[in-house]
């Protein structure tokens, strides 16, 4: 099993200097910006995401580019020989990206489908600039709000007695924000506090902690701590 | 209350049992179970306004402590009821990511109508955001695929049934038939395998 888990390093890098000329073209119209960057970001945003309690801002905007990338790449593709070494590799690098979006993506429905009233009572509050869902999830969330509600009110809540219907807001389901995960400091952060007691602990860029989530949320939003 | 040996919420509770044990991908709804259940609530409800009233005008504290007692076992009912209901969503919820759009006929049997409303509501939200996932590209992204980390890029599958002509993106056309093996793209065929047309040959 172990040789699995190095291949996609490898297969990276001939990605890289491989389909190099393929994303100059891009860079033009694109702010500085390479492919290899862009997946970074990516895989750096699914992790975290799978492994914080809450929602997480979403990346549309990388998301946006790696989807026109990989259909230019799968645009050059068409023209290399299916037996070509470099076709293999390429198609599954491919595979790899589209898995990880996919899951991405999937793993945000998940939250927004678990935490649903939760997530869009937090949405209003929030100004227009830092949204956490995109146009698309809202409209999602939304519907599927809707959806439960109308489905419990037509089983149940209807034949229930007036004084017993509402209190919707007791059902609202909250992620625990305080649960433990694992993180690696990207870079060297000071007297993060840990615990209630005001403890105070010095990250080193590099090194890796166990915490509960909320004490370093705002450390994984600036990207100076990664989850793991 | 009027004779019955069973205690207050233990319909509810019974409710919930059933479904936590049962094998099935999703059990036959409850109707019968789920009428009980609110009837009781109803008659607790309307044992509690009576008596409330009357704790009003005598002002008997002697009263307090039933009404309170009550009160809890009619948000038991409730909760384990909405809890029943709950847990059918989410068992439909993955129906639609198993299956697909189209819900197979021995399952649709089991789904009272309120929750097939639901799943086609699902099923249509969900097809809209892959859609919309696509972005401007106009490729949709399709989320049910994909399920799990990429191996390799073929796979080898022996066919389960005989499903006719399948064609490659690439434009190869190839004929399955039943107890062939096949050597094909993983990521054409992820969805005949979930169907369970072809298998997987680890």
């Amino acid at each position: 099993m172990s040789d699995v888990e190095d291949v996609p390093e490898t297969q990276l890098e001939i990605d890289v200097s491989d389909g190099a000329g393929l994303e100059e073209e891009d860079d033009d119209d694109m702010e500085q910006i390479t492919a290899q960057k862009v997946l970074e970001i990516l895989e750096t945003a699914w992790i975290n995401e799978m492994c914080a309690p809450e929602i997480l801002p979403s990346q549309t905007d990388m998301l946006e580019l790696m989807v026109s990338q990989v259909a230019h790449m799968e645009e050059q593709m068409r023209d290399l020989d299916k037996n070509d070494f470099r076709a293999v590799v390429h198609s599954m690098e491919l595979e790899r990206v589209r898995y990880i979006m996919a899951s991405y993506l999937r793993c945000r429905l998940q939250k927004i489908e678990t935490y649903t009233q939760h997530i869009l009572n937090q949405e209003a509050s929030r100004e227009p600039d830092d949204k956490r869902l995109s146009p698309e999830e809202t409209k999602f969330a939304q519907e599927f709000a809707a959806n439960v509600d109308e489905y419990f009110h037509k089983v149940a809540t209807q034949y229930m007695p007036n004084q017993q219907r509402g209190e919707a807001e007791q059902r609202i389901v909250t992620p625990n924000l305080m649960s433990h995960v694992f993180l690696k400091a990207n870079v060297a952060v000071p007297a993060v506090i840990v615990g209630v007691d005001d403890e105070e602990v010095d990250m080193a860029a590099g090194s890796q902690h166990i915490i509960p989530y909320q004490l370093v949320a705002d450390l994984i939003q600036n990207n100076q701590a990664q989850l793991i | 209350m009027s004779g019955q040996t069973k205690l207050f919420g233990d319909k509810a509770f019974d409710l919930l049992k059933e479904l936590e044990r049962s094998s099935q991908t999703i059990p036959a709804f409850d109707d019968d179970g789920v009428r009980q259940v609110l009837e009781e609530i109803k008659a607790i409800f309307e044992e509690n306004v009576a008596q409330a009233s009357s704790y009003n005008a005598s002002g008997d504290r002697s009263l307090w402590p039933l009404l309170n007692f009550r009160h809890a076992a009619l948000q038991r009912n409730k909760r384990c009821l909405l809890a029943y209901l709950y847990e059918r969503c989410k068992r439909i919820k993955a129906l639609r990511w198993e299956f697909g759009p189209i819900i197979p006929g021995d399952i649709k049997q089991s789904l009272c109508e309120p929750e097939v409303h639901f799943f086609n509501n699902y099923s249509k939200s969900l097809a809209a955001y892959m859609c919309s996932a696509g972005y401007n590209q106009g490729l949709p992204i399709d989320l049910t695929n994909n399920l799990r980390p990429p191996k390799s890029l073929y796979i080898e599958v022996r066919c389960m049934e005989d499903y006719g002509k399948f064609e490659l993106d690439d434009g190869e056309v190839i004929h399955l038939k039943k107890n062939s093996q096949h050597y094909l793209p993983r990521a054409q065929v992820e969805s005949l395998v979930r169907q369970g047309i072809l298998h997987h040959i680890a």
